[in-house]
């Protein structure tokens, strides 16, 4: 049977079509802004962690995580941020670090955990390590917060 | 703690039910073109008549308490108004059908008559909401459509007690409120909190949750001044239209598909977490309350066999279980304690509650809801019976989600 209609964008054919867009409100800040945003994150984030303050590093690297279109750059600083993170925190404290974290950073903390899944091999993601998060956050956030990672369209 | 009325109704997911004003009829659709009318019969409820009319699956029912009428949606982008008549032959009492022009290119999705019966609201996949009314000059139901600015499917509907007012919840992750004033229908309605002009199609508020989400479903407070919507980012959200103050209130289960208000303080929502769960707020702040059902222990021993519903239901079947025996751990005889196999679930419905609806009312506030879902089950709960929100957690460490 020939299946080659089912690749049609039919979109393209609809006036009136649901767009990409229009699913989320987009940033306030401008690209540029939340790519200096991201930088200054990165900062603040090594010194955290130099100071051994795990917790409020992964705070603040989670809080106003860029998302939407035309950030790459950030997007992917933040990224760097929060594997470092994840990677240099033991794993008998990640319970504790995830129950310090506010609703809103466990959600983001939850989407960087599956963005990194999708990226095996991007710089130092590893693997076993984003599962060791990932076990520990569904048990404190509940299977709530993996549906909200996955029906959020404002993708980090 | 006692325990809620269950039956079995069938072995197929029911879609939607509507109970008829006394209560000693239901009206189901059972995943099928068909819609029955069910009787209770001491403690079963038995068939005692089939409305077939559709020809693609009914998605939506609803019973007019006072009017006795009841309009069904469907796939196949029809909506019926049943009304029971005497046949001139028989001299049998019969449920006549009337077919309702709904103007859609899509299938209806769900289905909700108005406050005053005059109305009905018919959400659709065409991006709009048929509102229908009865022109008795033609002698037919005629529908208006509500379109801008809806740009996905409507999943739910529900009227403000003003019979002017809807709410509308739909997959472009939005909840509206709507005007659905008809002239000739309505009176020129008072002023609401959500509004003073009113003319149809007049848009009083779109919310949407913070994560985002379809809307599943959506609820106008008893007195109406408050909105409340359930999303697929498992949440719950409450609209104050003042300022607007919007509470969302996140879930650590998974999203609720169907709700409903209680009382002015409160409401029950329920899903895919198999459980209806009870919350309670004002305008500082809402809160889970807790869960209508028991989740610490396994039901099987209970609720069903006590009606002696034997049953079919995928998880009560006994050849089922002895295959699946044979299959997961080479057993070949049923064992007994079935439950401790860890696929029954903790609650009493086994799977996606699909329908919360209110069965008794006392004060103006619902004293017990009904619900059904897609394991076959028609429970009834007492509202006042909640058990504590320890019951929400213990539920996921049987959920294997490592």
């Amino acid at each position: 049977m020939d299946t080659a209609f089912r690749k049609i964008d039919i979109d393209a054919y609809d006036e009136d079509a649901f767009l990409e867009s229009e699913l989320f409100e987009p940033d306030p800040r401008s690209p540029a802004h939340v790519l200096n945003d991201a930088k200054q994150k990165q900062t603040s984030v090594r010194s955290l962690l130099a100071k051994g303050d795990t917790a409020g590093a992964l705070a603040s690297a989670l809080e106003g995580a860029p998302y939407g279109p035309g950030v790459d750059e950030a997007k992917n600083l933040t990224l760097q941020s929060v594997v470092s993170i994840l990677n240099s925190t033991k794993s008998t404290e990640i319970p504790n670090v995830v129950r310090s974290l506010s609703q809103d950073a466990q959600d983001t903390l939850m989407k960087y955990l599956y963005k990194g899944m999708g990226l095996p091999g991007w710089g130092d993601v590893s693997g076993s390590v984003l599962l060791g998060w990932h076990e520990k956050l569904t048990e404190a956030a509940g299977t709530g917060c993996i549906v909200r990672a996955m029906t959020d369209r404002r993708t980090v | 703690m006692a325990t809620p009325e269950e039956y079995q109704i069938a072995s197929v997911p029911i879609t939607s039910h509507t109970f008829n004003a006394d209560r000693s009829q239901l009206a189901v659709s059972l995943n099928s073109n068909d819609a029955q009318i069910m009787s209770r019969q001491g403690q079963e409820w038995k068939v005692t008549e089939t409305l077939s009319e559709h020809d693609k699956l009914i998605t939506a029912i609803d019973w007019a308490p006072n009017s006795n009428r009841i309009v069904t949606a469907s796939q196949d982008r029809n909506a019926y108004v049943w009304q029971q008549t005497t046949d001139p032959h028989t001299g049998r009492t019969v449920w006549k059908p009337t077919l309702v022009l709904l103007r859609i290119n899509r299938a209806a999705t769900h289905v909700k008559w108005s406050p005053l019966e005059d109305k009905f609201a018919v959400g659709s996949g065409a991006r709009a909401i048929a509102i229908c009314s009865f022109d008795p000059e033609n002698d037919w139901w005629v529908s208006r459509l509500l379109k801008k600015p809806i740009r996905s499917t409507v999943l739910s509907v529900d009227w403000h007690p003003n019979n002017v007012l809807l709410a509308a919840g739909s997959a472009d992750m939005k909840a509206r409120v709507f005007s659905a004033y008809i002239k000739d229908v309505d009176k020129r309605p008072a002023a609401t909190v959500w509004g003073e002009k009113l003319p149809f199609n007049t848009i009083c508020g779109e919310y949407t949750s913070p994560a985002g989400g379809w809307v599943h479903a959506v609820g106008f407070s008893p007195s109406g001044n408050v909105l409340a919507f359930a999303s697929h980012d498992s949440s719950v959200s409450i609209v104050y239209p003042g300022g607007p103050t919007i509470i969302n209130v996140r879930m650590a289960s998974l999203p609720y598909v169907s709700l409903i208000w209680t009382a002015e303080d409160s409401l029950v929502a329920a899903g895919h977490d198999c459980q209806p769960i009870v919350f309670s707020g004002s305008e500082a702040g809402w809160q889970v309350i807790g869960s209508l059902d028991d989740t610490t222990a396994p039901k099987s021993s209970g609720g069903a066999s006590r009606f002696g519903a034997s049953g079919v239901g995928r998880l009560n079947s006994a050849a089922f279980n002895t295959f699946r025996n044979a299959d997961s751990r080479g057993q070949s005889s049923p064992v007994s304690g079935q439950t401790s196999t860890g696929t029954e679930l903790m609650t009493v419905h086994q799977n996606t509650i699909t329908n919360v609806r209110p069965y008794q009312s006392q004060g103006g506030s619902v004293t017990k809801v009904s619900t059904s879902g897609v394991d076959g089950k028609l429970v009834i709960w007492n509202v006042s019976n909640v058990s504590g929100g320890g019951g929400l957690v213990p539920r996921l460490s049987g959920m294997n989600i490592k």
